[in-house]
């Protein structure tokens, strides 16, 4: 088998060497300027050996040797070591500074590509991902998509570094220029087996490092019921097993890398002592000079540190073509097909006409058969109980999902939905009201009275501008509630669906506010999801959904002649009431 | 984040590892000897030096003039001391590692304790990421460190000193020279990284901020979609990845210059070096093998120096996490366990409440806010199911939560079957009085599970049993796989009364005396609720109860009723006694809530009026509904 493996491992390289390819090209100038600054680190490392042979046979040893050397031999060695050094540095200046703009670059547009698809793809693209798993491919994916990248440029350089120092070894003296050259299949082999090796482990304590974040996230968030059982302690034990997994899955990493690295130490320290021994020998046959030798020995010592970062690309391939994947999962997604395209203009005096309509994710549907005609300037109740299928209606209705069968009819244009927990995004209360519309601070205080929000947004520091949410003030969930509801009512659309959203209000607030959009907005008809009583008694029809379909539609009067089912429902509150007040 | 979970600036980097060592005591363990393994280690670092000094200087007589037995023998003894190196670093290593391991081991279990046991103040959703990262994050600064960094600072620290130490032994004035000319890189690296340090934390900032843009991207996908705010939402973000891309670039600019000026100081030092050893000639007592080892061992003394600016801004991160790690453990816990714990009487227990004022401290600072409650005295004889009742804000939750010894009133004391609360041992307070919290945690996992969190160890047929003794069998009949249905992340497969169902049941699984129940607030479904008040019946019978009512209909059927308002019990009696006064807080809650609830429609309203003012109100303001 190891034939297949090995085959396997150069397609997995070729793969690797192609996601290299094509990120370096989306910012091929950086990358370029970053690979000629590490050509010339190479050719000025192979120039410092160069330079030290000058200094030891021209400077040190006709000095100690022999008793005198030239000042201006002198002067000239030296100023070629700072020379060189300097341009060493300025190599390696330009390589990092133009390595370190083409990764970001590349993560920039990596990320500004998912951010495109996300705010394109529509709801139910949505609403089939985690949201930390879409954030992971902005975030995480992309930078290790990268991480690759940044030790491109100096691995390039090294094959240069390796190319023109073996040339240049060989030259110097061929027998010492082998055994150095020997050495190096030897180091990059000990390499690629210890990142093998140890990548197991680290893949491993990985597995374990995430489970224990979503543990702890978890004991945490439970904290009062943990406190509440007095079950720190059963906590504290169940945690201390997967961070003991995590801790041994690093012990065996740590333990393999000690090895590693010592061998990676060692080698190369045998291996100069095998040069410098072949050197004496290579010396006393009159072949080299001790400046030769000790150029060589030098450039050797050179050579050890470069070669490892190949190493370490090599590493980094696997996990950076994971993150590549998962980017180019989201990227390359064709864009599902937005479910308002579906609806088409009802007819007149009609706001809200659904025929036949089902809605589903499995075989059996969360609404079917719905057939309902909403009236302009009508006021109705959604009722049933949990999981009837009522926030799939309301969905349906501003074409955020599509059915899967029949016709919705609304104008998609002129409709909009308060969710049942509201979402502000953080910033100020005017940008969580206008969302990119410029609208005038009058018809923003306007929408805020209307939704019964203006006495508690005049309290606030900064007024309109005053910061809320997590950096900023924090608003209660009925506050948080009511500037939704002034988000769109400030938009006026013809009609409003509202899922379930006064029930955060208390009944008073909850009768102003649906009073306010009947008065203020003449014309608006509201479709609203209800489980109050008191709500309820606020609509002019009601339709009543029972096991995903809609089993009536009528005034409240004539639901409660007809459907038992509803009547129990909406008694249920009343029921509950008198069964305590009988023995009082 | 809150100033009170971010440390004093005052504490210092090396009080800070101080503060660490004590918090992992095992770091210390033998670290004298994983030193002296670095060291050895760090002495094969200058074996090919000294190995080229010594045959430049003793075998080599002149070119063609070799004396090759004892290049022999210094190969062979520089062999042997490259294998003893050797084998002490590795050791050194796996010392470090595992001992490392061990400490951050027990550092997340010290810090899960500890947060564990913080009040439930300091654990509100704001604060929760936040405690989540001390123990995953924050330590894993810690691991990157001790992998890397750590390392290096062991290895490399000593080569210093190492090669410093043959440098001098060589020959002292070239050793000051170099050591001279290098001095200022240090200068000129702390400058550099200083300045790094505040870039990088420039780079975190914008990098969680682009995350944060992201995060809100998705979560709020339903309203960029309703409300069509996609384009203008991917223009800000997009914003917040070029910051961060150039937060990104500028601190990669910075690090550019830190490594390489380790280089321009390589080849000052070495000229340096060579021109005063060469000015000075033989006469010195220099020779030229140790001319050719000072450029060797040039190298190798600064390349640490340069490894070193590398792992700083590590070593920085990790100090950082450190503190913010110490910070949290110097959190006092919340309500101290007692020293001397006394037990609780058998069978049901009475409550006292007496002159309990209570109020939280305040965000960041030592001070404590306004009080939640004041002088509030009550006695709840045992069995005596009591409903507190009051607006949002009035305190209710909060004295729930004292009783529950979430926290210790500010003034006062609670009793329980006579016995002061905090002498009270934690594990005896948690199996007597159970907690049923307003939005219960669910575990991922299946009903029964969650029901038998309340008792380890409970059968399937102890979990059957309570779920009959609530009669709530209707209720788990109706769920997709009855016991067995999984309820999803944080029981979102649940309604909300559906989730306190579940709680119920664990309440009455764990068996206590005393049940604290709060209420849910958010709007639960007819069905559900009747169940909820079914259930809650049946616990309340016989165990000493106390319902934050949000729910009128639950204060109704308490054996008495206190109503909170703005912190002090304002009444106390039963439901049918505080409604008699009509103009009371409780007359107008309850008024209120019956219009909420009543249906016109139904043919009998009760026996209590439900033209009430507030639904007079509804009909004047808008004569379009009925």
């Amino acid at each position: 088998m190891p034939i297949d493996e090995d085959a396997g491992r150069l397609t997995r390289l070729r793969a690797g060497v192609a996601l290299v390819r094509t990120m370096m090209r989306l910012h091929p100038r950086q990358f370029t300027i970053a690979v000629a600054g590490a050509s010339l680190f190479a050719l000025c490392t192979v120039a410092s050996s160069a330079v030290l042979r000058r200094v030891v046979d021209r400077v040190i040893v006709p000095r100690f040797e022999d008793g005198d050397v030239a000042g201006g031999t002198t002067i000239a060695a030296l100023s070629l070591v700072v020379a060189v050094g300097v341009m060493r540095a300025a190599a390696v200046v330009v390589r990092r500074v133009w390595a370190t703009m083409g990764v970001f670059l590349v993560s920039e547009t990596l990320s500004t590509d998912v951010v495109d698809r996300l705010v394109v793809q529509p709801l139910p693209w949505h609403a089939r991902r985690a949201d930390g798993d879409l954030v992971a491919r902005a975030g995480v994916d992309v930078d290790a998509a990268v991480a690759v990248l940044a030790p491109v440029p100096f691995a390039i350089g090294t094959v240069v570094l390796l190319a023109v120092s073996g040339i240049w070894l060989i030259v110097v003296d061929p027998v010492l220029g082998l055994v150095a050259v020997a050495v190096f299949p030897v180091l990059f082999a000990v390499n690629l087996v210890y990142e093998r090796k140890v990548a197991h482990h680290y893949d491993e304590a990985q597995d374990h490092l995430g489970r224990f974040s979503a543990w702890v996230h978890e004991s945490f968030e439970g904290v009062q019921l943990v406190k509440a059982f007095g079950a720190e302690r059963r906590e504290s034990e169940r945690l201390a097993t997967v961070a003991g997994s995590l801790r041994d899955a690093r012990v065996k990493a740590i333990r393999i890398r000690a090895l590693f690295e010592t061998l990676l130490e060692v080698i190369p320290s045998l291996a100069t002592v095998a040069l410098v021994s072949v050197g004496a020998m290579r010396l006393q046959a009159g072949a080299v000079t001790v400046g030769e030798l000790s150029s060589v020995v030098f450039l050797f010592s050179l050579l050890v540190f470069p070669l490892r970062i190949i190493g370490y690309a090599l590493a980094e391939l696997p996990h950076s073509a994971a993150g590549w994947q998962r980017v180019r999962d989201v990227v390359d997604e064709p864009i599902v097909a937005d479910p308002v395209d579906a609806i088409a203009a009802p007819g007149a005096d009609i706001a809200l006409s659904l025929v036949d309509v089902e809605f589903g994710f499995t075989d059996t549907p969360v609404l079917h058969a719905a057939t309902i005609s909403v009236g302009r300037s009508r006021f109705v109740a959604v009722v049933g109980a949990t999981g009837a299928g009522k926030t799939t209606l309301a969905e349906l209705s501003v074409g955020l999902v599509a059915p899967r069968h029949g016709v919705v009819e609304v104008d998609p244009d002129d409709v909009l939905i308060v969710f049942q927990e509201a979402f502000l995004f953080s910033g100020t209360l005017r940008h969580n009201l206008s969302l990119g519309l410029s609208l005038s601070d009058e018809e923003l205080w306007h929408a805020l009275s209307l939704a019964a929000a203006d006495d508690f947004a005049r309290r606030l520091p900064d007024g309109l501008d005053t910061v809320v949410g997590e950096r900023g003030v924090s608003l209660s969930g009925g506050q948080r509630q009511r500037v939704a509801l002034a988000r769109a009512i400030v938009r006026r659309p013809a009609l409003l669906v509202l899922d379930d959203v006064t029930s955060a209000l208390d009944p008073a607030t909850e009768s102003t506010v649906l009073a306010n959009l009947r008065d203020a907005l003449g014309g608006m008809t509201v479709l609203m999801v209800a489980s109050r009583p008191s709500t309820i008694a606020l609509a002019d029809e009601v339709v009543f959904l029972t096991g995903g379909t809609i089993a009536a539609h009528g005034t409240h009067g004539e639901l409660m002649r007809t459907q038992p089912e509803y009547r129990g429902l909406v008694e249920a509150f009343e029921a509950d009431r008198e069964r305590v007040e009988e023995p009082a | 984040m809150t100033a009170r979970f971010s440390t004093p600036a005052t504490l210092t980097a090396t009080r800070t590892i101080g503060r660490g060592l004590e918090a992992a005591p095992i770091l210390r363990d033998g670290l004298a000897v994983t030193w002296l393994l670095a060291a050895i280690g760090a002495g094969g670092r200058v074996v090919v030096p000294i190995l080229v000094q010594q045959i430049i200087d003793k075998a080599i007589i002149g070119q063609g003039d070799v004396r090759m037995g004892l290049v022999g023998t210094f190969a062979a003894i520089a062999v042997a001391a490259i294998a003893i190196a050797g084998v002490a670093q590795r050791q050194a290593m796996v010392r470090l590692g595992t001992r490392s391991e061990q400490a951050l081991y027990d550092l997340r279990g010290r810090l899960i304790r500890h947060i564990h046991q913080l009040s439930l103040h300091d654990h509100s959703e704001e604060h929760r990421g936040a405690l989540v990262s001390r123990v995953t994050s924050d330590i894993e600064t810690l691991t990157q460190f001790f992998a890397w960094g750590g390392l290096a600072w062991l290895i490399n620290g000593t080569l210093i000193v190492v090669v410093a130490g043959v440098m001098i032994a060589y020959d002292w004035v070239l050793a000051l020279v170099a050591f001279a000319v290098a001095a200022p890189l240090v200068i000129v690296l702390r400058l550099v990284q200083r300045r790094l340090v505040e870039a990088y934390g420039e780079a975190r900032e914008r990098n969680s901020d682009m995350l944060a843009g992201v995060s809100e991207l998705v979560s709020g996908a339903e309203t960029v979609r309703a409300y069509g705010a996609g384009p203008s939402i991917a223009t800000t973000t997009k914003g917040l990845v070029k910051e961060r891309r150039r937060a990104n670039v500028r601190t990669g600019v910075i690090g550019a210059f830190l490594f390489p000026s380790g280089e321009v100081f390589s080849a000052l030092t070495v000229a340096a070096v060579v021109g005063v050893g060469v000015a000075r000639g033989p006469g010195s007592g220099v020779t030229a093998g140790a001319m050719v080892g000072f450029v060797f061992l040039t190298y190798r003394f600064l390349e640490p120096v340069a490894e070193f600016t590398e792992v700083l801004e590590q070593t920085q991160t990790a100090v950082a996490g450190l503190r913010r790690i110490i910070g949290i453990l110097d959190v006092p816990v919340g309500p101290p366990p007692p020293a001397d714990p006394v037990p609780l009487p058998e069978g049901a227990l009475a409550l006292d409440i007496a002159d309990v004022t209570f109020a939280y401290p305040a965000r960041g600072e030592d001070v404590l806010e306004q009080p939640v409650l004041r002088d509030v005295s009550v006695h709840i004889p045992a069995g005596q199911h009591v409903a507190l009742v009051g607006a949002t804000g009035s305190g209710k939750t909060t004295l729930g939560r004292l009783v529950a010894r979430f926290a210790d009133p500010t003034e006062g004391e609670i009793r329980l079957g006579g016995v002061p609360l905090p002498l009270v041992d934690n594990d005896e307070l948690r199996t007597r009085l159970v907690v049923v919290g307003q939005e219960p945690f669910l575990f991922d996992e299946s009903i029964a599970i969650n029901v038998g969190f309340a008792r380890p160890g409970s059968s399937l047929d102890d979990i059957d049993a309570v779920i009959r003794r609530l009669d709530l069998d209707d209720w788990v009949a109706s769920l997709p796989d009855g016991i067995d249905t999984r309820v999803g992340e944080r029981g979102e497969q649940l309604s909300a009364g559906e989730r306190q169902l579940v709680a119920l049941l664990r309440a009455d699984l764990a068996g206590s005396d005393v049940l604290v129940l709060d209420e849910a607030t958010s709007s639960v479904d007819a069905l559900t609720e009747v169940r909820t008040s079914r259930a809650l019946d049946h616990l309340a019978r016989g165990r000493t109860t106390i319902s934050i009512a949000h729910r009128l209909s639950t204060a109704a059927r308490a054996d008495r009723v206190l109503v909170v308002d703005a912190g002090r019990v304002v009444q106390d009696g039963t439901h049918a006694e505080l409604l008699r006064d009509e103009d009371g807080v409780y007359g107008r809650l309850y008024e209120a809530w019956v219009a909420a609830t009543a249906t016109d429609g139904a043919p009998d309203s009760g026996s209590v009026d439900v033209d009430t003012e507030w639904q007079r109100s509804v009909d004047s303001d808008d004569p379009a509904v009925h």
